[in-house]
């Protein structure tokens, strides 16, 4: 078995675990935290299919990149709308 | 058994390990403090799969600036939801983990079958056009060149989670009171991440680092500048922070206007986002530089924005 | 193309000038959308006088580019942007100053309106993740602009969006790792030919993100709340557009990759969730007692045809089933939006969020009442309103084959749901004996506006015979 292989699966595990949290919960925070794991897993199968090749596939790489800053700003987007749910509550 | 052998079984584990033990610690905050970690070891495994441009932005992006948000998060968290909530029925819990561990296991099934020598992939035109893109470095040359719409786009996602974040902002937490340490230590530190982040967005050009790694460190100068109050406060109604805010997008923009209109003939199509390859360029540096900018204010408002400043 | 690549910059441009220049935004967010309006009528006429048109954008070869498709289809979904947003901003100038966080609808409408444009033109697997993200966050943020009796329902879209979002994109990655082409063209001529488990797997995840995003049955549940919390030119912007980007690139998907096995296994899911969508979304509109609850859920149902047209569409060779797609997609989306605004205008005028305040609304604010009646009969699928064209062209095909009656029994049922629940408000509306006595003196302007869009649907009668020719029937 190779190593792309095993990332490959390392990726999928991550997804499935952030899937598990997402679902599970039962804190808003743990599924937020959880979405991210979900994007890491996703994340990790790109970089992993990236580094099939010599050189690494470059496009991939900012792939992932626009992937990773459009993943913060919707975390940070979400934990406001958190803070905002926790903070009306009496 | 090799050592690169060991070496990527005991990261992959303790990769699995740390996202499992995220979602099933008893505590949010070891959930936090284990996510974090989670993301410092991620990013070794990207730069051991030889993506150094990512784990330089999955340290700074995914576990630095998310880990702050969520730390900030955990402080409100522990006031406001410290009541145990009512427990999910044990079946409903059982439904979740087995339609996980079911979607995961088809999912590791189909990995099986990825060819390990694509036949094609994208690598190989890029290659090829990178002479034309105005910039050595691959990564660069699609992000703000060959796909620079998907970055445009990019940066207007970040610039609406400020948007969002501004209309939802709610009373920070008091931050606390200064720390002669602390404020020696930001005084020394902030310079240096500031140098460092144009550093890293100069080797862009040609080597791994770019606008998103340089503003998140940037960022990071300003949160710890902010945190120890040195820095005053970033109101939105000001100008200036709003047009650092929207450079980014507006250097895309004006940027694309000004190639098209050079390179406009009546009868041809006009190809947006197409730079004239002798303006290419300084085009890209132009638009990396106002991006880095915009990303770290942009960034620094969504870690440490107070509700007064957000406001208009 | 120039006057689409306009009809995209113009909103970006009206948005970032709205952000910058704050006091004038509403005028210069109108203006954007006004002018895009004028450039997407020149797209589609020239389309329809010189045939598809495509850009590689940065003038990059195709593959390594991200490329925009501007057909006759994309026109008319271009085309069909800008006039709802035209028309909700201009009845969202006549009302908006009612809410307190006006200022910052005009920026965010402005950028719906623009990723919206950027979705329908991309052919790009993953520049439809960065806009369909766009999408996400837009809605999710214009949600919360009515305050705190939002934020749970939008942080509950958010999460859901997000977690849509992830879905697709790994669907994505599995399909890059196989092909290493992200451009839909590219793609679908590799794709049918090399089917397996692992392309099978990438399509049903992709699919279940955009059910999700989409609101498409059993996925839909976040809809109703999240629809009928935001104000009301918002809520008619989400249900009549921003549900249909996720539909579109699921059409997209499913015509261009899969192939005919696959394709026909799914049309039997399609088939199966659009009638639950009908029947269920259906049931629970006429049993809610909020009256903007009760349109959201009506969006459930009607997403239901489209399902049921996308289902029979990849079954069958019959070009009539996707004209029926877009042409229900097009006529909810003008007459879902004359629902709204009409029932937001009343719901301030008349106070109160319940079927019940409608009573006596023939009297008191008859312009509202009429547009809500004559989008209604939009809904229902009444001769000859646009509904109704969509309906017929899903039925018509479906006659002959007694094979596909089922279908016909479904659709049945899904039509007296909507005409029971469309009637149980006019009936309200007709009991003249005890009008609730508005709290403001209802406005006209903005119900004239609201009363636009569903003539328009009305009207779409008339263009029927020219709709048919451009979408190829």
């Amino acid at each position: 078995m190779s190593s792309i292989v095993w990332y490959l699966w390392i990726g999928a595990g991550i997804w499935g675990i952030g899937l598990y949290g997402f679902m599970r919960g039962p804190e808003l925070l743990r599924r937020i935290i959880s979405l991210n794991l979900m994007g890491a897993g996703v994340f990790m199968v790109m970089v992993a299919l990236a580094a099939r090749t010599e050189p690494t596939d470059g496009v991939l790489h900012a792939l992932v990149l626009t992937g990773l800053v459009v993943a913060v700003s919707a975390t940070a987007f979400a934990l406001a709308l958190l803070a905002r749910l926790l903070a009306a509550k009496p | 058994m090799s050592g690169d052998f060991w070496f990527d079984t005991i990261l992959g584990l303790v990769l699995l390990t740390l996202a499992l033990a995220t979602v099933r610690a008893q505590q949010l905050a070891a959930a936090v403090m284990i996510f974090v970690v989670f993301g410092l070891i991620l990013a070794v495994a990207w730069a051991r799969l030889g993506a150094a441009d990512l784990a330089l932005a999955e340290a700074a992006i995914g576990a630095g600036l998310t880990g702050a948000l969520l730390f900030s998060a955990l402080a409100r968290q522990a006031k406001a939801e410290s009541a145990p909530v009512s427990k999910s029925s044990s079946r409903s819990s059982w439904l979740v983990l087995l339609l996980s561990l079911m979607l995961t296991g088809i999912l590791c099934f189909s990995l099986w079958w990825v060819p390990l020598q694509p036949e094609h992939h994208l690598m190989p035109l890029a290659l090829e056009h990178l002479a034309n893109s105005g910039t050595e470095h691959p990564v660069t040359a699609v992000l703000l060149n060959f796909r620079a719409w998907d970055t445009l786009l990019e940066l207007i996602v970040l610039l609406l989670a400020l948007m969002g974040a501004r209309l939802v902002s709610s009373p920070m937490l008091q931050t606390p009171q200064r720390w002669p340490l602390a404020s020696q230590w930001s005084k020394r530190l902030a310079p240096l991440l500031i140098l460092v982040a144009f550093f890293v967005l100069w080797r862009g050009a040609t080597a791994p680092g770019g606008a998103f790694q340089a503003g998140a460190l940037l960022a990071a100068a300003a949160v710890v500048l902010r945190l120890n109050h040195q820095l005053p406060p970033l109101h939105w109604r000001y100008g200036w922070v709003r047009l650092i805010v929207l450079s980014g997008v507006l250097a895309f923009v004006v940027a694309g206007i000004a190639s098209a209109l050079l390179q406009y003939q009546p009868a041809l199509l006009i190809h947006w986002l197409e730079w004239p390859l002798w303006l290419a360029k300084p085009l890209i540096l132009f638009i990396e530089l106002c991006a880095t900018l915009a990303i770290g204010l942009t960034l620094t408002l969504l870690v440490v924005g107070e509700p007064e400043e957000l406001s208009s | 193309m120039n006057y689409a690549l306009a009809a995209v910059l113009l909103p970006l441009l009206a948005a970032l000038l709205a952000l910058g220049w704050r006091r004038y935004a509403a005028w210069v967010s109108w203006g954007g959308t006004i002018l895009s309006l004028l450039c997407a009528i020149v797209a589609l006429q020239q389309v329809l006088s010189d045939g598809p048109q495509q850009m590689l954008l940065g003038n990059w070869p195709t593959g390594l580019a991200i490329r925009w498709q501007l057909s006759e289809l994309t026109a008319l979904l271009l085309l069909l942007t800008t006039v709802i947003h035209s028309l909700v901003a201009s009845y969202s100038l006549t009302s908006l100053r009612r809410l307190q966080v006006a200022a910052d609808f005009w920026p965010l409408s402005s950028l719906l309106q623009m990723s919206l444009s950027a979705l329908w033109l991309s052919t790009d697997l993953f520049n439809w993740y960065v806009t369909l993200e766009l999408l996400g966050l837009v809605a999710v943020a214009m949600v919360t602009l009515s305050g705190n009796k939002s934020v749970a329902a939008a942080l509950r879209y958010l999460l859901l969006s997000l977690a849509g979002s992830l879905c697709y994109l790994l669907g994505v990655a599995l399909l890059y790792g196989q092909f290493g082409v992200l451009d839909v063209a590219e793609l679908a001529t590799r794709m049918p030919a090399s089917e397996s488990h692992m392309t099978t797997f990438a399509l049903v995840l992709m699919t279940a993100g955009l059910m999700l995003k989409g609101a498409l049955w059993p996925l839909h549940l976040w809809l109703p709340a999240a629809h009928a919390v935001a104000p009301a030119p918002v809520s008619a912007l989400l249900s009549a557009l921003v549900v249909k980007g996720p539909l579109f690139i699921l059409w997209m998907l499913w015509s261009q990759l899969a192939t005919v096995e696959l394709s026909h296994a799914a049309a039997g899911f399609f088939l199966f969730a659009g009638s639950m969508a009908l029947l269920t979304g259906g049931w629970s509109a006429l049993r809610t007692p909020y009256a903007k609850v009760m349109v959201a859920y009506s969006t459930v149902a009607q997403l239901g045809y489209a399902l049921l047209a996308i289902g029979l569409a990849l079954r069958s060779a019959d070009p009539a089933f996707q004209l029926a797609l877009w042409l229900f997609i097009i006529a909810h989306a003008l007459a879902k939006t004359s629902a709204f605004l009409a029932v937001g205008e009343m719901q301030h005028s008349l106070g109160g969020k319940r079927v019940q305040m409608l009573k006596g609304a023939s009297q008191t604010m008859p312009v509202a009442m009429f547009a809500l009646a004559v989008a209604g009969g939009s809904l229902i699928g009444l001769p000859p309103s646009g509904g109704f064209l969509a309906k017929w062209q899903l039925l018509l095909p479906l006659w002959p084959e007694w094979q596909l009656w089922l279908w016909l029994l479904v659709i049945f049922l899904g039509t007296l749901l909507s005409a029971a629940y469309v009637f149980r408000l006019v009936v309200l509306a007709f009991d003249r004996a005890d009008p609730v006595k508005p709290d403001f003196a209802p406005q006209l302007l903005p119900q004239w506006l609201a009363l636009v869009p569903a003539l328009l649907v009305w009207g779409l009668a008339f263009g029927s015979h020219s709709f048919v020719h451009w979408l190829g029937g």
